[in-house]
């Protein structure tokens, strides 16, 4: 059994802290390709309805900001591993 | 070392486990700043509208019909409370403007809050629509199995709706922290016009929307 220094187990726990931010960050991915999907959808049923516009933008906005929470969530947990661990 | 969200300045009494923060003073600055202005915009209300006047009725009558929209017959009901929580969202998103003042909606407190509160008013629009019973019925609607699945769902409606801002004006709040440990001169001023203005002002205006889709969602 290796006995570590208490700075060597601390630096390790604020390295991995730091890296569990960055992978967690990777949750950005979906939430962005779905608003972005969404946005080109609402473009298509404005250029078909222009007289539409008002209701289409607040669907639009709606849905995308539903779609963007699970990217909020990780950016929270991001935070709590860079502010709260480390 | 950037730290974000609110940071502890006194003790109510003393006392450790009451703190005042600074962005509980910000809020209940902003609180009383609003109750005085919309006391003196309305005091003498005229069919010839004035600047100040103009600028209220605008945002009056578009908050009563995008809620006319959603939720038809309760425009007239409703609008108090979704107006209070859009235009003091929108201001204590926008606070930040002023040098040095804190935003209270990066203050998990204030989100969660306000989030509780519509959570409360949804479920009672709910039970006045339908009767206590009626209502509690309608959590075990498909078959009763789906029971605690609702139930968790319905207790992840204020989690989300409060994290949801939380998150966006921390995340605002950090990018510009860095930014202005980077390159302070000049370049953040476009980012201040996206995070603070843009996104401060869409956030404030999806937070009110979002309560009346839960006032909906539980009428209905």
């Amino acid at each position: 059994m290796i006995e570590f220094d208490p700075a060597v187990i601390e630096a390790i726990i604020n390295i991995s802290a730091y890296v569990a931010a960055g992978l967690a960050m990777i949750a950005g991915l979906g939430p962005g390709v779905g608003m972005g999907y969404a946005a080109g959808q609402a473009t298509e049923a404005v250029r078909r309805q222009p007289e539409a516009r008002g209701p289409i933008i607040t669907t639009m906005l709606l849905g995308q900001v539903v779609s963007a929470s699970t990217s909020i969530y990780s950016l929270i947990v991001a935070l709590y591993f860079v502010f709260a661990i480390s | 070392m950037l730290e974000p969200g609110p940071q502890e300045l006194y003790y109510f009494m003393g006392n450790e486990s009451l703190p005042i923060t600074d962005t509980l003073i910000v809020s209940w600055i902003l609180l009383i700043l609003l109750v005085l202005v919309s006391r003196w915009i309305t005091s003498n209300m005229s069919l010839k509208p004035g600047k100040a006047q103009n600028i209220a009725e605008l945002i009056v009558s578009t908050i009563e019909d995008q809620i006319e929209d959603m939720l038809p017959g309760e425009g007239r009901n409703l609008l108090p409370f979704i107006a209070t929580i859009f235009v003091y969202i929108g201001f204590s998103n926008l606070v930040v403007l002023l040098p040095g003042v804190p935003s209270p909606s990066t203050d998990l407190n204030l989100t969660l809050g306000l989030a509780a509160v519509v959570f409360m008013v949804s479920h009672y629009y709910g039970m006045k629509e339908k009767g206590i019973l009626g209502y509690a019925k309608g959590f075990a609607e498909p078959v009763i199995f789906m029971l605690p699945i609702n139930v968790v769902s319905e207790l992840a409606k204020p989690i989300s709706h409060s994290f949801r801002l939380f998150g966006n004006m921390v995340g605002a709040s950090i990018i510009l922290g860095l930014i202005y440990m980077a390159a302070p001169w000049m370049i953040p001023v476009p980012l201040h016009a996206w995070f603070d203005l843009f996104v401060g002002v869409i956030q404030a205006f999806i937070y009110g929307m979002i309560a009346i889709v839960y006032i909906s969602v539980a009428k209905d």
